[in-house]
């Protein structure tokens, strides 16, 4: 018998304890996941293999998340692309930035991981329906 | 000895240090580099229960376990990467990590160290203090809030808000003056600790609304205005029209432009006439965008045209926020009327535009 095909998560933080955590959290809850610590990473995995769904930190070293959030976006062939911006920046214009920028759902620093799981669903679940 | 015997030397004498400077530098390098890694080896095992227990899913208590039992030579290298998980996770996870600290005595060994004589090792402690949301500690991180120190008065603020006891409310505002030459806690830092303390803190921040201190009511507006306590909104609408600091009339403008009700938006248009300060003005046509209503509607229309074009164009952004029908007198403005009205109604509607805030063909955002 087959295994079902999991469901693939990038996950781009260049903080290795935040990246881990969630890499964790995700496979123990039976996703596939990949990893990468900064936003050129990011857009490259995203272009090389788009996987169903990113979680995005916002400030990493070369590309932010907003920035490789724009670039899928702005890829017709990437814009269907659900991404979450994991991020500190709290402030209402921050996230007010991030959804019009084009994020799925916006998750604020520090966090618990069982809510990101459940946001991880809920946006899952929204393009199912 | 001439001047040709004494170049050489020197030259000499500066490559050698330079040489013994560059081996001294690779040596330390390698060292930390090996201290580094042998640090990593002793961790790995324990860097998976680490992971466990701060995402969550530590259900059987395994991971909490084989942590409580790391011995003190583990522990002391361990403790870096829990200290370092805490500002990061919260709810379960980050009670967890709280209880290994504790399990370790570093809660214990934090409390003693807030009386020691180093002025880091106190804000060290404050902080830890604060990271594990030790609410027993309060009366402890206190008297920090007077130390010398001023990084540690600052730590110990941040710390009473982490850990979010409202009881240390009335304290923090105290801390805001300047006293016998120790100069006050920063407003922002203040404000920070205090939002950080919930609806409770609404009762400190109707007795610090009516403090003798600028500094204090300037703070508690700031709050109330970001916490929307809806109580405070009668002291506001006093502290606006009454009060002697400017700033203090300002902070309370863009506050009432957060909790007030549409009477509230009567109250601001007064201070918006040309007799007000121009800082004074110009927060209360922002407050009016927040408020809303027709009564803003009215004022702000009124203003497109003011010799103060910054005011205009905040009057003008105001009616963009305040929607369809702020929106439909800024139309109005630039199809009815030329020069400045015209203007600044066509510049906020053009900004609007560029923002995603106007639908093509549409008077409503």
């Amino acid at each position: 018998m087959t295994e079902p095909v999991k469901t693939r998560i990038l996950v781009a933080d260049d903080d290795v304890d935040i990246l881990d955590l969630v890499v964790f959290k995700l496979t123990q809850a039976g996703f596939e996941t990949v990893a990468v610590t900064d936003g050129m990473a990011a857009l490259a995995a995203i272009e090389a293999d788009p996987p169903r769904l990113a979680i995005l930190d916002i400030m990493m070293p070369g590309l932010s998340g907003l920035d490789v959030l724009r670039k899928v976006r702005a890829n017709d062939a990437m814009s269907d692309l659900d991404v979450i911006l994991l991020t500190a920046r709290a402030r209402d214009t921050d996230v007010d930035t991030g959804f019009a920028t084009g994020a799925s759902d916006y998750v604020i620093k520090p966090f618990s991981p069982r809510e990101l799981l459940h946001r991880v669903n809920a946006v899952l679940a929204r393009d199912d329906r | 000895m001439n001047v040709e015997q004494v170049f050489p030397s020197v030259g000499v004498a500066i490559g050698l240090g330079c040489v013994s400077s560059l081996g001294v530098i690779v040596i330390a390098k390698i060292r930390r580099g090996l201290v580094r890694a042998r640090s990593r080896a002793l961790l790995a095992p324990y860097r998976g229960a680490l992971i466990t227990i701060a995402s969550g899913e530590d259900e059987g208590g395994q991971a909490k376990v084989a942590l409580g039992a790391a011995p003190p030579h583990i522990w002391s290298r361990l403790r870096p990467s829990v200290v370092a998980f805490l500002p990061k996770v919260r709810g379960v996870p980050a009670e967890e990590l709280s209880a290994l600290m504790r399990s370790h005595g570093e809660i214990d060994e934090a409390r003693r160290m807030l009386t020691s004589r180093s002025a880091v090792g106190r804000a060290r402690a404050a902080y830890l203090l604060g990271l594990v949301s030790d609410s027993d500690s309060v009366a402890l991180v206190l008297p920090l809030l007077s130390d010398p120190a001023a990084d540690v008065r600052m730590v110990a603020a941040r710390a009473l808000g982490t850990i979010g006891d409202p009881s240390a409310g009335s304290g923090i505002l105290h801390a805001l003056r300047t006293r016998r030459g120790q100069i006050g806690l920063p407003a922002w830092v203040a404000a920070e600790a205090l939002l950080s303390m919930g609806v409770e803190i609404a009762p400190t921040l109707q007795i610090g609304l009516a403090s003798d201190d600028p500094a204090v009511r300037s703070v508690c507006a700031v709050v109330a205005g970001h916490g929307t306590y809806i109580s405070t909104a009668p002291q506001l609408r006093t502290l606006l029209a009454t009060d002697s600091d400017r700033d203090v009339r300002a902070k309370a403008a863009v506050a009432l432009g957060r909790v007030g009700g549409p009477d509230d938006a009567a109250t601001l248009a007064l201070h918006v006439g040309p007799s007000e300060k121009v800082v004074l003005r110009r927060t209360c046509a922002t407050a009016l965008g927040e408020v809303g209503h027709r009564e803003s509607v009215e004022a702000l229309t009124g203003l497109l045209g003011d010799c103060d074009r910054r005011l205009a164009e905040l009057a003008a952004d105001s009616l963009v926020r305040i929607g369809s029908e702020g929106i439909a007198r800024l139309e109005e403005a630039t199809t009815t009327e030329q020069g400045p009205r015209a203007r600044a109604a066509s510049g906020a509607l053009e900004l609007a535009a560029l923002r995603g805030q106007l639908v093509v063909g549409s008077t409503g955002p």
